[in-house]
């Protein structure tokens, strides 16, 4: 005789995952998919008049493989142009933000007034993005200050053209975006260090561990599964990279196209004529990527030793 | 009984009342709202100053600014959703530049204006007509404003380097490219720039063109003025003559402080009223030494179009705006004396420049009119396309100053604007 089965709980389970799924099949999945079947076709506005879509099969990504007459592959040009602006402001940006968590968390240090300088740090993430480059195109341009200073001292006759030179224009897009994300990164890595267990600081103490045995014996492993996030967030973050050096260079990614990412590249391509079929190949070049980087650094960092 | 009767009378009277305040309403059966698109306030100003808006209409302006494409982006919208529309969320008239014109009058979008009643161009310039006619001569829209483009130049500076500053005697000196380049080496001598930017010399060479940007087979191609126009850029930035920046580039504005070191600068009467600011700044600037004459080539810059959208219900309205802002002399008038505009009306223009009391602080007494109503008949406005917009933009402005300023070879700044024009129109093809 079967009375009572036990409560099944396991429904629960499916109706509070219900909402996330729902959301990522249209908002995430569903726009992932369309992208894909949108790279097959040919699908632009001249003017005003629609072309397409009409099928192409590979037809899209086949031109963007082709090189051009100097034998260059726009696309893999743009994937470095977008790796080294990452890596130049995001290697600064983690190894600083992961120096001050540990001065931030320090219980030998102490350091007072920390909400101020959390703060402080905090605050260019605060700025719209566009604004600052702003800011940062009208102090370095020919008659800025910047120049203007630089005359005064002597150090120069002629105005720096910081906007003509690979090495300057991409160094303050990743200066811009290190002043930008490393308060960010800081207070992430401090929740991650204020999560270990404050017995093992104490225990490696009393064991006479100095400060950089404690960091990379105790900190650094134990904070591990946050730096992988961060880093992994960060790439995603950095792959992503458009307002900056859109709005630095006016679009171009001067000089010859150095300075150009894939989202600008991509949006070349949607700005003025609606080209969803390049668009289209463009993103899916860019999730393969993003999922190749993302996996590698995961793997990577999660060996286990 | 008398209760009907009462009843019927009343009923007619206020039948009657209806019928008689229907009767002086504008055009009874067309839309109560119109639609106007734009990019600034700048006609809006004019529009709401000028023009008497008919009883009962309400206008209604949807301003999107220019930046990126954006106001583009928002018309084709609008303008490919105009048949669904409701009737009063139709577009009835929209604002459009010369350097996109083309894509809107070679459509369906916009409509034949003679058609709707404004059929007097006799006192518009030819080119503002052309601008706004599609390839088979119908005409689409007016302009209220004419833009020729004048060579505006420091009096002082032209007394060093030319020995007078008497606008004939300059332009004499001036009259052709040959004089021009000489007189810029003479005036590099003395220690001047003859222009501030390697574009400012741009437009007298690309409205002079004799072949379109793209042929027939959709082919990118380069007319001799726009190579002659390279050419120039490629000599006065390698000899000093002039700088590698921009028009609106800080270096450039700063060329037109008193302390400025430059000779000639390019535009209409809008570029000198409005845009030289720091010319007219009270402590730095140097109001009233300037002065224009026609320069090399006649051309012109900027100006706005009134287009007729397909599908207005105003029509009647549409055609009267039109018509005021070409054809009403009190109207004109008020453009040319309040606004510093030189308007779209030779006769009134003309008035003008016969005026002796007639004339502008800034250059020094002289009557801008009187330079503008010859330079205005030699405009022309051919060998146009949809592509231009971006054709002109990226070169001055991307490509080839990279070249100038030394950061690419000529070969790598022509290949990167083949892969901008490929990117942003995917027919086009280039060399």
């Amino acid at each position: 005789m079967k009375k009572q089965k036990g409560v099944s709980y396991a429904k629960w389970g499916y109706i509070f995952v219900a909402p996330f799924i729902v959301a990522y099949l249209i908002f995430t999945f569903y726009p992932q998919m369309l992208t894909i079947y949108n790279s097959f076709f040919e699908n632009y506005r001249d003017g005003l008049n629609q072309v397409g879509p009409n099928f192409v099969g590979f037809d899209n990504y086949v031109k963007l493989f082709t090189p051009d007459k100097n034998g260059v592959i726009d696309i893999l040009k743009y994937t470095g142009n977008t790796l080294i602006l990452w890596l130049l402001g995001a290697v600064p940006q983690i190894l600083v933000a992961l120096l001050l968590a540990i001065f931030f968390t320090s219980y030998r240090l102490n350091i007072k007034g920390q909400q101020f300088f959390k703060t402080v740090i905090y605050m260019p993430n605060l700025i719209m993005a566009s604004a600052f480059s702003m800011l940062f195109f009208t102090l370095f341009s020919n008659v800025g200050p910047v120049n203007q200073l630089i005359q005064a001292w002597g150090w120069s006759d002629v105005p720096i053209d910081f906007f003509a030179r690979k090495f300057t224009v991409r160094g303050l897009i990743s200066l811009m975006n290190f002043l930008m994300w490393f308060g960010n990164t800081t207070i992430l890595l401090m929740a991650g260090i204020m999560g270990i267990d404050q017995d093992l600081f104490e225990a490696a103490n009393l064991d006479g561990a100095s400060a950089t045995q404690t960091f990379f014996k105790i900190t650094l492993p134990l904070l591990k599964p946050i730096l992988v996030y961060t880093i992994i967030t960060a790439m995603i973050g950095g792959l992503q990279m458009f307002d900056v050096p859109q709005v630095l260079t006016n679009g171009a990614g001067t000089p010859n196209r150095t300075s150009m990412t894939l989202i600008m590249y991509l949006n070349n391509y949607l700005g003025k004529s609606k080209n969803y079929g390049m668009a289209g190949a463009v993103s899916v070049i860019i999730f393969i990527i993003t999922g190749i980087l993302s996996l590698v650094v995961y793997r990577s960092l999660n060996r286990k030793d | 009984m008398k209760k009907i009767i009462a009843l019927v009378l009343t009923v007619m009277m206020v039948a009657a009342l209806f019928t008689v305040g229907g009767a002086t309403a504008f055009a009874d059966d067309e839309g109560k709202v119109f639609n106007i698109y734009a990019w600034n306030e700048e006609f809006k100003g004019f529009f709401e100053k000028y023009y008497e808006v008919p009883e009962g209409v309400t206008v209604n302006w949807i301003i999107v600014p220019n930046a990126d494409g954006a106001y583009q982006n928002a018309l084709d919208e609008a303008l490919m959703n105009q048949e669904d529309a409701a009737d009063d969320e139709k577009v009835d008239m929209f604002l459009a530049e010369a350097d996109y014109i083309v894509k809107y009058t070679n459509s369906g979008v916009t409509q034949d204006i003679e058609a709707l009643g404004v059929t007097d161009f006799s006192n518009a310039y030819t080119y503002t007509v052309q601008a706004a006619s599609d390839n088979a001569n119908t005409v689409k829209g007016v302009s209220f404003q004419c833009c020729p483009s004048a060579l505006i130049y420091r009096r002082s500076i032209a007394k060093d380097v030319l020995g007078t500053d008497d606008p004939a005697e300059v332009q004499a000196q001036l009259d052709s490219w040959d004089k021009f380049n000489a007189v810029a080496a003479k005036a590099k001598e003395k220690g001047y720039m003859m222009t501030a930017s390697d574009a400012a010399t741009y437009r007298a060479f690309s409205n002079n063109v004799t072949s379109p940007w793209v042929d027939a087979d959709n082919k990118l191609q380069f007319d001799p003025q726009i190579e002659a126009w390279m050419a120039q850029a490629e000599d006065f930035v390698a000899n000093g003559y002039t700088q590698a920046a921009g028009i609106w580039s800080d270096e450039c504005t700063a060329q037109m402080f008193g302390d400025g070191k430059t000779m000639c600068f390019f535009g209409p009467a809008w570029y000198f009223n409005f845009s030289m600011g720091n010319a007219q700044d009270p402590e730095k600037g140097c109001p009233g030494d300037w002065a224009i004459c026609e320069g090399p080539a006649a051309h012109f810059w900027g100006g706005t179009w009134l287009l007729a959208a397909t599908g207005s219900d105003n029509p009647t309205m549409l055609a009267d705006v039109m018509n005021t802002f070409i054809n009403d002399e009190e109207v004109c008038s008020a453009l040319v004396e309040n606004e510093a505009q030189f308007c779209n009306n030779m006769a009134v223009n003309q008035k003008y420049a016969e005026d002796p009391n007639f004339g502008s602080e800034f250059l020094g007494g002289q009557n801008p009119n009187a330079v503008f109503v010859d330079l205005a008949k030699n405009i022309k406005f051919e060998n146009q396309t949809q592509y231009d917009q971006l054709c002109n933009e990226m070169l001055q402005d991307k490509a080839f100053r990279e070249y100038l300023k030394g950061s690419v070879t000529k070969e790598e700044a022509m290949e990167n604007f083949y892969k901008i024009i490929n990117e942003a129109y995917p027919n086009v093809v280039t060399p």
